[in-house]
């Protein structure tokens, strides 16, 4: 549950209104004529000002999905960033997550921005391929939120349940852009190899997860973050992502990436929503 | 700051420079405030023109000692009082029941679409609170106003703006946890 102090910094960063540009550029015009006009008739007069402003300005831009990729992304890449001297062949899983047409996970955590949305009261299921990502989020075990994307299409739909609203927009070139850098930070397949050749691991022996025989790797990050990868070693795909986010020494958020199903045609899921019928624009 | 103290300065002598620097630094905090009371955008667009092209009108007569902030969302305040009295009750609660469309400045469209609805949520659940409370919580928090001149504002003591300030965000957190029904 949000506290006081959490809904004055939702105030205080999030809501914020720009007048649209061409207002914007018509508002200013008018008012430099306006000064103008009223300096033609009144002299101005000078008077030393007096008092300090002390303005303070914060801004702050973290959603849930910020959340996320901060929590689990960044995470991801601590764990990779550890060599590989395990039974599994660790550019192997790479290629095999390369390859992979289509990926949906389950991810979770604590220390969310709002508590109600940690582990295991809330968690997201998650659909992505290089264009397409769909994530469906879950609280108390009611979807109440889709945020789908598609880069291909350039489009943007966003359903919230719990309220019977809908959001659809076009994306502009910038966040297509974004969308696809997100991709190659931490779920392109050509970017999880890089960070896998790239940085070292100390292994964790073999446990069986879910019926599952893994193996895993465990890294340890500049500011003491960890992070624990298992993969399957018949299939040679990752099964279980865990993160330790440290913040001051002390662990601040958690992160867990699980329930794996690779090389999913995401075209075959019908994973674009629809609006149903009695949902409003938002 | 000194940077305003300057700017006021130059305001004085007629700086055109002068004034667009002010719309710059001004013009969207005025716009977010005003949003806030009315809940209703075009509307606050209204009144933030008002009360700017008020302000260029007058910026060779400046003798504000005080904050340019402060000024200008004091400014934007009495222009929604104004607009409140005009119109009345009534037409505001219709006034209020337009959506106000939320914008996110995210470039992430997974990110850009939750704030939306963020911001959306909240306008809705600030919309429900007293004018008072709602005036104390957006004039503390989007105009950095101290509770002492939010009093002088509010025409009240400092201890009732404090009681609405904390029963304001009391309701905006049952209201967003979903405590209560709005």
């Amino acid at each position: 549950m949000r506290s006081n102090k959490e809904i004055e910094e939702t105030i205080r960063t999030k809501l914020n209104f720009t007048f649209d540009p061409p207002l914007r550029g018509q508002l200013l015009a008018r008012a430099l004529r306006e000064q103008e006009q009223s300096q033609e008739t009144e002299p101005a007069i000078d008077r030393p000002a007096i008092r300090r402003m002390i303005m303070k300005n914060s801004i702050v831009k973290l959603g849930i999905a910020a959340v996320i990729v901060a929590v689990l992304g960044i995470g991801i890449v601590e764990f990779l960033g550890t060599g590989g001297t395990s039974g599994v062949v660790w550019a192997q899983v790479a290629k095999n997550v390369e390859a992979s047409t289509g990926v949906i996970f389950r991810s979770g955590g604590t220390g969310l921005r709002n508590p109600i949305d940690d582990w295991p009261n809330g968690y997201r299921i998650t659909w992505r391929s290089a264009a397409v990502t769909r994530t469906d989020y879950y609280r108390g075990g009611q979807m109440y939120r889709t945020i789908y994307t598609n880069a291909d299409t350039k489009t943007v739909i966003a359903l919230f349940h719990d309220a019977k609203k809908y959001n659809k927009e076009a994306m502009s070139d910038e966040r297509v852009q974004r969308a696809r850098a997100d991709k190659e930070r931490w779920t392109d397949p050509q970017g999880l190899l890089n960070l896998a050749l790239s940085l070292e691991h100390h292994a964790l022996g073999q446990k069986t997860i879910d019926g599952v025989l893994c193996e895993g790797i465990e890294a340890t990050g500049p500011d003491g973050s960890t992070g624990r990868l298992w993969v399957g070693v018949e299939t040679g795909y990752p099964v279980l992502a865990e993160i330790e986010g440290i913040d001051d020494g002390k662990v601040r958020h958690t992160g867990t990436m699980d329930q794996f199903r690779w090389n999913v045609d995401l075209s075959a899921e019908g994973v674009e929503p629809e609006i149903p019928a009695d949902y409003e624009p938002l | 700051m000194v940077e305003d103290q300057l700017l006021k300065w130059k305001l004085r002598r007629g700086s055109k420079e002068a004034l667009a620097q002010v719309y710059q630094k001004y013009i969207d905090s005025m716009l977010t405030l005003a949003v806030g009371l009315l809940n209703n955008r075009a509307t606050a667009e209204d009144v933030v023109q008002d009360v700017f092209l008020s302000f260029a009108r007058s910026a060779g007569e400046l003798r504000l000692q005080g904050s340019l902030r402060s000024y200008l969302m004091t400014a934007v305040l009495n222009r929604v009082r104004d607009h409140r009295r005009r119109l009345g009750r009534q037409a505001l609660r219709a006034d209020a029941a337009e959506p106000v469309d939320p914008e996110c400045r995210s470039s992430d469209p997974e990110e850009a679409a939750i704030l939306v609805e963020e911001t959306a949520r909240l306008g809705g659940a600030i919309a429900q609170l007293p004018d008072e409370q709602r005036e104390v919580v957006l004039l503390r928090l989007k105009a950095n106003m101290r509770f002492r001149d939010i009093a002088g504002l509010q025409q009240t003591s400092l201890n009732t703006v404090l009681g609405r300030y904390r029963y304001g965000l009391d309701r905006l957190r049952a209201m967003l946890n979903g405590e209560v029904e709005r």
